[in-house]
């Protein structure tokens, strides 16, 4: 606990020291943007250093000798610990908290939503609980999968000790907390009502709460950029002997193409947010119209990032979801190099069909035929992500178990994304329904549907690794189901609202929408209930499970060759690979080499 | 029964229910009305090209659909992960035609509705009248040929192609009238456009999607940006257009 009290303290002490020289320099008041500012910053270093960048790092800039925190069992977890093992369990715990909280706000606006008029959140409240519900559950779904599961699963499955900056990647994780702190803090300095996309010029003129969630993004930025440059260095230079690219599990390509895209995109939300900042604080106006700044080229640079973004959050979802098919379906996954191709198909178009969330925005009419087409056209590698898990299913020994049944759904729900998707692609159709709830149901298909679904799935899948006790599958098939049917009836009928004339991002309503409205908020209480069995089942069965040995699904990849949970640096020995991953059904066959699997041998 | 047969089988059967799927589905989607009532011939060119985007994604719906069902019932394994399944690692023809297919589609799609529908709403650049709007937090102002500047109704006069121009005083807005399904931005300092061609006659009291709703979240009265739109005949709209000029004066001074 030390260290994390010694953070908090330095944290504020720093806070409290930026926001006061900057009033001592300029004179004003300590919740004016600047000082926040250089509050923020000082206190984010003072958190740093505080919880151990001091001692097991930054000691070593002054010729003084690190001294890495030595905490053993649950303390692990609250120090700076660069075991990816600790750091990958760090951050599914708290994205499940921050996802949880997240669910919850959404629970808040549906009362409000429930029926029309205003009767519980003012209209002001309701904008800035659906802002901070919509940031938190972005960051949920970028660095939920990537952050839990990459940090965890990469080195084990390309039989790797660590990850390649075990260091930075502590670092990754601790910039988290702040993060958190920053947002949800934000209210003690009125909020932000911007939804996450802060679009300016209203992210420039509204309350302080603002500068908080550009400064909090920012770091999330800055974690994100560093957890990227980590996963592709590890997976580009540390894969264990005969670990070819071909022989890659199919998630490690997931998470190594996302981080890829991680690193390169990350920046230019960053920059946006830091332009509105210099609006805010230095007088710019980039922005402003008014002294020859464009609003326009906030959402350029925005969706720049911001698209691409989706697909950092849900390729390593389809990693995680083809791993579940091809294990539990006990087949090779089907056309292995055309599903790579399709991750890399993905990569490659992402970060150039930025402007279809700009088909009304007033954007030359000139950008909206090239933006569709390319749109469009991401539909074919996408399509081959399909193909893998179809193909994979077909003929396949399916286990009937609690993570292949959430496939079932996830492939239900993506298939629904990404037919809906099109209509937004589609100029003439997305004239009509950009800003709608079709737009909110179509994301929530993708980003709930798809990535969240493998957050869960994978939080099943592998509990048995992570914990090395079963959960209890009879709970986990009927939390399957609810999810799904839950999910899917909150969400259907948005679909409708939003075809009919409803748009997003509204307390109130026209009496015409009451009854899917109405019919939505129940539905999502019934939801919401349905995560109690899912915590309920994880956390008794980590402590009270069966013991479930090192591997239950009697999968082929490196980390279940390995004790559960793993030990600390994995491998006694290096293993050697000598087959793909998932060479099912094909006799002799094999992935890595006997010595290894026994483990233990120096 | 040798397993090639045994696939030949699947195939068939997966089929079957993939055509059941989709009759039934598009048979629904024929069947039933979810596109609310048009009011503009720019609605017609939007709910045609959703018309399309719907008749072809049902068939891409209903595969993967009817893929998971059947494999659900027939591929469910009664052993616990000691049995293998066939190692089929991959099929070239089966790739190969899955991703003509998928392109063709792509390509289809691209091409009617997409650059189809674009062409259509593009094709006419004259309007025969046309309107200034202003966004401003929280409401619309809209400035008439004849200098009337109108806050409380939007009132248009039927089968006339209008054009607004619109913009905006302060953060952004977006101009949406959901039964005419056009939008377009209210942007500071730019003017950004958008055609529409009323078709039928009704009032905002009659049908909630003749509104003219802001769509670009702008603050606290966002939800509440709205201003009723009425249709009208020709002549009525003249006749109330030279209204509004004289009843301007008193309620501009009225109004403080």
């Amino acid at each position: 606990m030390r260290p994390l009290i010694r953070a908090v303290v330095l944290g504020l002490v720093g806070y409290v020291a930026g926001a006061w020289l900057t009033v001592a320099v300029r004179g004003g008041s300590p919740s004016d943007d600047v000082a926040v500012v250089f509050g923020f910053i000082l206190g984010l270093i003072g958190w740093l250093m505080g919880i151990g960048v001091w001692n097991a790092w930054a000691r070593e800039w002054f010729g003084l000798p690190a001294k890495p925190d030595q905490a053993t069992g649950w303390k692990r977890y609250l120090t700076f610990n660069t075991d990816h093992k600790v750091i990958g369990i760090q951050y599914l715990v708290t994205f499940i908290a921050v996802l949880l909280l997240g669910g919850a706000m959404a629970l808040v606006m549906r009362i409000e939503l429930a029926r029309p008029g205003q009767d519980f959140l003012t209209l002001d409240a309701y904008n800035k609980l659906m802002s901070m519900h919509g940031i938190l559950m972005i960051a949920t779904a970028v660095a939920g999968v990537l952050g839990a599961l990459g940090n965890y699963l990469v080195p084990l499955m390309i039989g790797a000790r660590d990850m390649a900056f075990p260091r930075v990647n502590a670092l990754s994780f601790w910039l988290i907390p702040p993060v958190a702190i920053g947002l949800l803090s934000a209210p003690l300095l009125g909020s932000f009502d911007t939804g996450w996309t802060a679009y300016p010029p209203l992210s420039v003129v509204n309350q302080g709460g603002q500068v908080l969630f550009i400064l909090a993004v920012t770091t999330f930025g800055l974690s994100s950029i560093l957890g990227g440059l980590n996963i592709v260095t590890t997976v580009a230079t540390m894969r264990a002997p005969g670990m070819t690219w071909g022989r890659l599990p199919i998630f490690v390509w997931g998470a190594f193409c996302a981080s890829i895209l991680s690193l390169l995109v990350t920046q230019f939300f960053a920059a946006s947010l830091i332009l509105i900042l210099l609006d805010r604080v230095a007088g710019t106006t980039f922005f402003g119209a008014a002294a020859g700044g464009d609003p326009l080229l906030y959402q350029h640079m925005f969706w720049f990032y911001s698209h691409p973004a989706v697909y950092i959050m849900v390729i390593p979802a389809f990693g995680v979801m083809l791993e579940i098919i091809t294990h539990l379906a006990r087949k090779p996954l089907f056309a292995y190099k055309a599903v790579v191709g399709g991750f890399w198909g993905i990569v490659g178009l992402s970060t150039i069909v930025w402007a279809h969330h700009m088909f009304t925005s007033g954007m030359a009419e000139q950008l909206h035929a090239p933006f569709m087409a390319l749109t469009e056209a991401i539909s074919i590698p996408t399509g081959l992500v399909f193909l893998g898990a179809l193909g994979t299913l077909w003929q396949g020994k399916l286990q009937s178990k609690t993570p292949l049944w959430l496939a079932f759904g996830w492939l239900f729900n993506f298939a629904i994304g990404g037919i809906t998707g099109i209509y937004l692609a589609d100029v003439a159709t997305d004239i009509h329904l950009q800003d709608t709830y079709f737009v909110v149901a179509h994301f929530h298909y993708t980003i709930v549907g798809g990535t969240i679904f493998a957050l869960i799935a994978g939080s099943y899948f592998w509990f048995p690794k992570i914990t090395g006790r079963m959960y209890n599958e009879r709970l986990g098939k009927i939390f399957a189901v609810w999810l799904t049917v839950g999910f899917n009836l909150v969400f259907i009928p948005l679909f409708w609202l939003g075809v009919n004339g409803l748009n997003r991002r509204v307390a109130d309503y026209p009496e015409f929408y009451a009854g899917p409205n109405a019919f939505a908020s129940v539905a999502a209480y019934i939801l919401g209930a349905g995560f109690l069995l899912y915590a309920g089942n994880l956390l008794w069965s980590a402590r009270r499970g069966p013991a479930a040995g090192p591997n239950p699904w009697n999968a082929r990849t490196l980390e279940w060759q390995l004790p559960s949970p793993p030990p600390e640096h994995n491998f006694p020995l290096l293993p050697e690979v000598v087959g793909h991953p998932y060479d099912y059904g094909i006799p002799g066959s094999a992935h890595v080499a006997p010595a290894a699997a026994e483990g233990g041998e120096e | 029964m040798n397993e090639s047969g045994g696939y030949k089988q699947d195939a068939i059967r997966v089929g079957l229910l993939w055509l059941g799927l989709v009759v039934v589905l598009e048979a629904v989607w024929f069947a039933t009305e979810i596109l609310p009532r048009q009011y503009a011939e720019e609605a017609k060119i939007i709910d045609d090209a959703f018309n399309l985007l719907t008749i072809l994604g049902i068939p891409v719906f209903s595969f993967v659909v009817a893929m998971l069902i059947y494999s659900a019932f027939r591929f469910r394994s009664r052993n616990d992960a000691s049995e293998d399944g066939p190692p089929i690692k991959t099929s070239k023809p089966v790739v190969v035609t899955w991703l003509v297919v998928t392109s063709a589609l792509a390509l289809a799609i691209l091409i009617n509705p997409g650059f189809v529908g674009l062409a259509e709403l593009r094709a006419n650049p004259e309007a025969d009248l046309v309107l200034e709007v202003e966004g401003q937090r929280w409401q619309w102002v809209v400035t008439y040929p004849n200098g009337a500047e109108v806050r409380d109704e939007l009132v248009l006069p039927v089968d006339t192609r209008i054009r607004f121009d619109v913009t905006s005083v302060d953060v952004l807005h977006s101009f949406w009238v959901p039964g005419f399904r056009t939008k377009i931005d209210a942007v500071p300092g730019l003017v950004t456009s958008v055609y529409v061609t009323p078709t039928e006659l009704g009032t905002f009291t009659d049908d909630v999607n003749l509104r003219l709703q802001c769509a670009e979240l702008c603050g606290i009265g966002h939800a509440r940006m709205v201003m009723p739109v009425r249709v009208v005949e020709k002549a009525e709209f003249e006749s109330w257009m030279a209204e509004q000029l004289t009843a301007e004066a008193p309620a501009a001074e009225g109004r403080g």
